[in-house]
């Protein structure tokens, strides 16, 4: 999780404990919480899309407007972004070391942040103000 | 003089592809897919909490022949990146990982994409 030099010594030492426990093991809950919430992201998704797609802002304000549809749909969109930083986080650790890493991780983080910010907001801004 | 066959260097190129590793890479690459799919339903439902002419020219654009296509391969990578998590709640529990059970359960991911994406489009697009 956070960035250190691990090295083939450390990792030969079992007494090192290497690696960040707490937050690694809160990473892997994280992902699979919010995996697992994703499937019920992705059939209210397929409802949502197949009755909107295409059509105008009135029918669109007219099923989102519905708080049962519209509340949690914005939630999940928001857990969604959570999934998606947490994901991208598996892959820059990967890929990536130092400065660099904490550049994308940073524009990781912004990119997240603007999809739940963006996405669940427009969704409350229909639900409440129509 | 006959010489016994030298391990193989695992070298990306001639790795032997399984579709275990497939799966894998295509997990990721579905996941990062989604990743940036995430946006255009951004981009969508801030269009229709703007206005009727924003959300007239997304839709415009969503529903070109492009626009198609790109929606057609989000569905796709968002089901096969489904299939590929659940495949890991089989494996959080130990099980399925042995050779042939892992190989038929990374087959069965692929095809259950291919079919639930299919499924969708014909039902909800193309026949609806």
């Amino acid at each position: 999780m956070r960035d250190t030099v691990i090295t083939t010594e450390t990792i030969a030492d079992p007494k090192t404990h290497y690696g960040d426990a707490k937050a690694s093991t809160r990473h892997f809950i994280t992902q699979r919480l919010t995996g697992a919430i994703n499937i019920a992201f992705l059939l209210l998704l397929l409802f949502v899309v197949v009755r909107l797609a295409g059509q105008d802002r009135a029918d669109v304000v007219g099923l989102l407007s519905n708080w049962f549809v519209g509340i949690p749909f914005a939630g999940l969109i928001a857990i969604a972004a959570i999934h998606m930083r947490n994901g991208m986080r598996d892959t820059l650790e990967d890929y990536l070391a130092g400065s660099l890493y904490r550049l994308a991780m940073l524009l990781n983080t912004l990119f997240c942040l603007a999809v739940a910010l963006l996405g669940a907001g427009a969704v409350l801004k229909i639900v409440f103000w129509g | 003089m006959s010489v016994r066959a030298r391990p193989t260097s695992p070298h990306l190129q001639i790795y032997r592809w399984t579709v275990t590793m497939a799966m894998s890479i295509i997990h990721r690459a579905t996941g990062i897919a989604n990743y940036g799919g995430m946006a255009l339903l951004a981009i969508w439902l801030v269009a229709a909490a703007i206005g009727q002419d924003a959300l007239t020219s997304v839709n415009y654009i969503y529903g070109s022949w492009f626009g198609q296509l790109v929606l057609f391969g989000f569905t796709w990578s968002l089901v096969h990146h489904m299939c590929g998590g659940l495949r890991h709640f089989v494996w959080d529990f130990a099980v399925m990982m042995e050779p042939g059970q892992r190989d038929r359960m990374a087959w069965a991911t692929l095809v259950a994409s291919v079919v639930i994406t299919l499924l969708i489009w014909t039902v909800f697009v193309w026949m609806a």
